[in-house]
Order: C-alpha cells, then structure tokens, then sequence
C-alpha cells in the first residue's frame, strides 16, 4: 500500500469518522439541553404561581384517646361498696381538637379550635390576635383566661406527661371566656418578663355556692380582670416563676348575690434543665379561690345556709427522660410522677378534701407522639353538709396515645 | 377576707424564695441576653419550656411563620426570640 494510501486509512478516515461522531453528539446534545430548558423554564413559571402571599391557612391540634380501667371503693357508715368500670375511651380522657389557625401578614392571627370530648362537642378559644408591637398582642373573643400556665401551655394531650389533668387546676374555673387581653414579654438585661392581662365577662354563682364558667351568659354588668406576671431569671430560660390574680363580681344582676365578689390567685412554677443525660422537667400551680360570704340555696330542701367559700387546689410533678442515652429505646422513655391536692369548700354540697397521685411511663414515638402507661389514686374525705366523713378511694389504670396533629 | 393577708404574704414569699435561689444558680454563669444567642440556641431553651423541641422538617417555612406567631402567644417569648426560632427553623 502507497503512502498515501496509509495516511488515509489509518489518520484521516478515523479522524474524520470521529469528528462526524462528535458532530452528532452535540446536535444531539444541543436538541437535549433544548427540551431541559423548555422543562425549566415551565417548572419556574409554575413555582412562581405558588410563591406566598399574605394568607396563610393551617390545621393543627390534637387527639387523645385510649383506655381506663377504674376501681372506685365508697365507704360511708362503715359500709363499702365497690364499683369497676372500664372504658374505651373514657370521658374525661378523649379529645378530638383540630386547631385552625389563619396568619394575614405578620401582624393577625385568627385561632379556633373546636374540641369533642366523646359526649359533647365544644370550644376550647376562638379569637383573633393582632400583633401591634414587640412586647405587645391585642386579642379578642373567646379566650383562654391567663390565670396559671396549665390550661393555656401544658393541658395538651401531647404536652401533658400524664393520661390525667391536675384535679381542680384543669377543670376548675376560670378556664375561658368572651373578653379581650393583652400580653407580651420582654428581656430586661439576661433576664426574661412577661405579662398577661384579660377583661372578661366573668363567672356565675350559682345559688347552692358553685362558681361555674362553662356555659355562662354574662349575668351582671361588672367585668372580671384576670392577670398573671411571670419571670424567667435564669438566662437560659430553664425557670419560669409566675403569679395570677383574678377578680370580678360574680353574683346575677337584680338577685340576692348581686354583690358577691370572688376572688383567685395562683402561683405557678416551670423548671426544665438537662443534667446530662437526664432532662427534669419540674411543673407546678397553686390555686385559691374564695367568695365573700354569702347565704346559700340549699336546692334539695331549699333552706339557708352558709360556708365559707374557698377552694384551693394544686399540683406538683416531676418528669425524668434519658435524653443523653446510648440506645435509641431508652432515650425515648420518660417516667413522670404527680402529687395533687384539691380542697373544696367545707359544709357546702360538694366540700371534699382529696389526695391524688399519678404515675406515667410514657415512649415518646416522635417529637409530638407519645403512648403513655399510666396509673392513678385518688383519696377523698367528703366535708359536705351531708355525708361528711364519706371516704371514696378511686384506682385507675390508663394507656393513652395522645398526638399533635 | 382573713385569710387574704397571709396568702399574699406567703406567694410573695415563696417567689421571692425563688429568685434568691435562682440567682445563686446563675450567678457564677456568664449571662448571655438574648440578643447575643442564635436561633438555633434559642429554639433548644424555649421550645422544651412546655414541650418537646419540634424537628425543623415537620413543617413547611409557611407554617412555620404561622406557628410562630401562634407559639408566641401562648410562650410569651419575645418578639426577637420567636422571629430568630422562626428563620432557624425555616433553614
């Protein structure tokens, strides 16, 4: 074969075979970037419709639900009877409360969360928030009165530690209410203040001596204020100390109790720190209620009578969870224990001196997910106008899923 | 009422107690004020005040902004606390 012919061959027909190749490949390149643009630039388009506006709409809240097994002893003239129940769910622990929640801006806030609790379906606050200021919110309609932390922090399923709420803390007036607040906190050097003041219709009392909230149509002109301050001291935030008042007139317009006056205080207490590799949490309240004297409707045989008005009601309770463990299980174990004490008024229909102790060993599933074993005893002397002395021990056993939603 | 005056007395006593106690614990520690913490630091205090610290994935940026304001209604956190926990969990 000539030279040239080698040359050919052997360097310029694969040559030229590769450069024909490499031709085709970025024609077909070309024709592929192409079609990804065109893909992009659709995809953009679409991301951009969807970008934020001022609105924003949400549903969250939560659900409780599970099991209890009860043994109630009364015992009254040294007779006792006793009873079992057991239920799925019981009453006083199931809830289904989705919370609607609507942001306009950064400045409105509109909360309502409606709430079932297996017999009747009600409302735990719908109000509307409006953000004038840092250190202060302006809010409106029915609220959750700030009187103590428990009803309007930790009474969650999911945020409470045990399957029970505090007796006489959770469901005792003043819970919520139509009115207006305002609230806000603020740092002053490395500690934390803040504030929380209410105007509400108030509370009603009731012939026989009750106080009730639930279900009140406003009965007089007076207004009741509720505030609470509270301070953070520690810079870290571990500890939260706080202090409520309550005060308003309480008796129907035009009625026999049209100056009765009540008054309520607590004291609250939220310590939570982690010593490696355990975190305690600590919570507290104290609550004392009390009416100026008054004469009552004793509504069975409609005689007069009187007792002096107070209530006091508190809890104590300490959580322990591994959080610093090795092993995934038990870092997601938490054992909490609760001493409450709940005291109603003496010689009234309902006077009653309790002990309640619970105790809970919770897995937390996630973050807001958590299945919770729990057992209670409550020890009840009765110190009403009729069957004083009356003694009821009540035991339960309780397994409850609860989850933020 | 009678009893009105030793029940003041004795709230007032017991938080008093509290601060004493709490500024023994403190005092040794540098203070560090919230303007000097990052959102990441604040979310780890205030979050477990009341509950578990939320994963930053569990909400979308948008519910966060919401959430936040709603946290801060009820934590009473301030205005810069809930605005920093906001960005960090927005990342």
């Amino acid at each position: 074969m000539s030279p040239t012919k080698t040359i050919i061959k052997w360097i310029i027909f694969p040559l030229g075979s590769l450069i024909s190749i490499n031709i085709t490949e970025a024609q077909q390149t070309t024709i592929v970037d192409s079609a990804l643009l065109e893909r992009v630039s659709v995809l953009e388009q679409q991301i951009a419709s969807q970008k934020p506006g001022e609105s924003h709409f949400m549903v969250a809240g939560l659900a409780t639900f599970g099991f209890v097994t009860n043994t109630t002893t009364t015992t009254s003239g040294g007779i006792s009877q006793k009873a079992k129940t057991n239920s799925f769910p019981d009453v006083d622990h199931f809830e289904f409360s989705p919370l609607f929640l609507w942001r306009h801006g950064s400045k409105f806030l509109l909360e309502f969360e409606p709430s079932f609790d297996g017999t009747s379906l009600g409302v735990n606050w719908a109000d509307v928030s409006y953000f004038v200021a840092p250190g202060l919110i302006l809010r409106a309609g029915f609220l959750v009165t700030p009187f103590g932390t428990y009803s309007k922090r930790l009474a969650a399923g999911w945020i409470d530690k045990l399957p029970t709420d505090p007796t006489g803390v959770a469901d005792y007036p003043p819970t919520s209410d139509f009115g207006f607040e305002a609230e806000g906190g603020f740092p002053i050097g490395s500690m934390k203040w803040n504030y929380d003041v209410s105007l509400t219709n108030g509370l009603q009392l009731l012939p026989d001596g009750e106080l009730q909230s639930v279900g009140v149509v406003d009965n007089n002109k007076n207004k009741t204020v509720t505030a609470r301050l509270g301070l953070l001291p520690i810079s870290n935030s571990s500890l939260e100390i706080g202090v409520s008042g309550m005060f308003g007139t309480v008796g129907d317009a035009n009625s026999p109790y049209e100056n009765a006056k009540s008054q309520s205080y607590a004291a609250d207490l939220n310590y939570v720190k982690l010593f490696n590799p355990i975190l305690v949490n600590i919570k507290g309240q104290y609550n004392y209620t009390f009416v100026n004297d008054q004469n009552y409707i004793n509504p069975g045989d409609s005689s007069v009578y009187t007792f002096d008005n107070k209530t006091t009601s508190g809890f104590a309770q300490i959580s322990l969870r591994p959080t610093g463990a090795g092993a995934a299980f038990v870092k997601n174990l938490e054992l909490a224990f609760r001493y409450g004490r709940y005291i109603t008024p003496e010689k009234s229909l309902w006077g009653q001196k309790s002990d309640i102790i619970d105790v809970s060993l919770d897995y937390w599933l996630s973050w807001r997910t958590v299945l919770k074993i729990g057992y209670q005893s409550n020890k009840s002397t009765s110190t009403a106008i009729e069957n004083s002395g009356d003694e009821t021990k009540s035991e339960s056993l309780f397994i409850q899923f609860a989850i933020q939603l | 009422m009678r009893n009105k005056p030793v029940k003041k007395i004795a709230i007032i006593s017991i938080i008093g107690s509290l601060l004493m106690i709490s500024q023994v614990i403190d005092g040794c520690k540098a203070s560090q004020m919230v303007s000097n913490k990052t959102g990441a630091q604040l979310w780890a205090e205030n979050c477990q005040r009341c509950h578990n610290t939320p994963s930053p994935n569990s909400f979308s940026p948008e519910q966060w902004e919401t959430i936040g304001l709603h946290m801060q209604s009820r934590s009473l956190i301030t205005d810069e606390e809930r605005t920093k926990i906001v960005a960090f969990l927005k990342q």
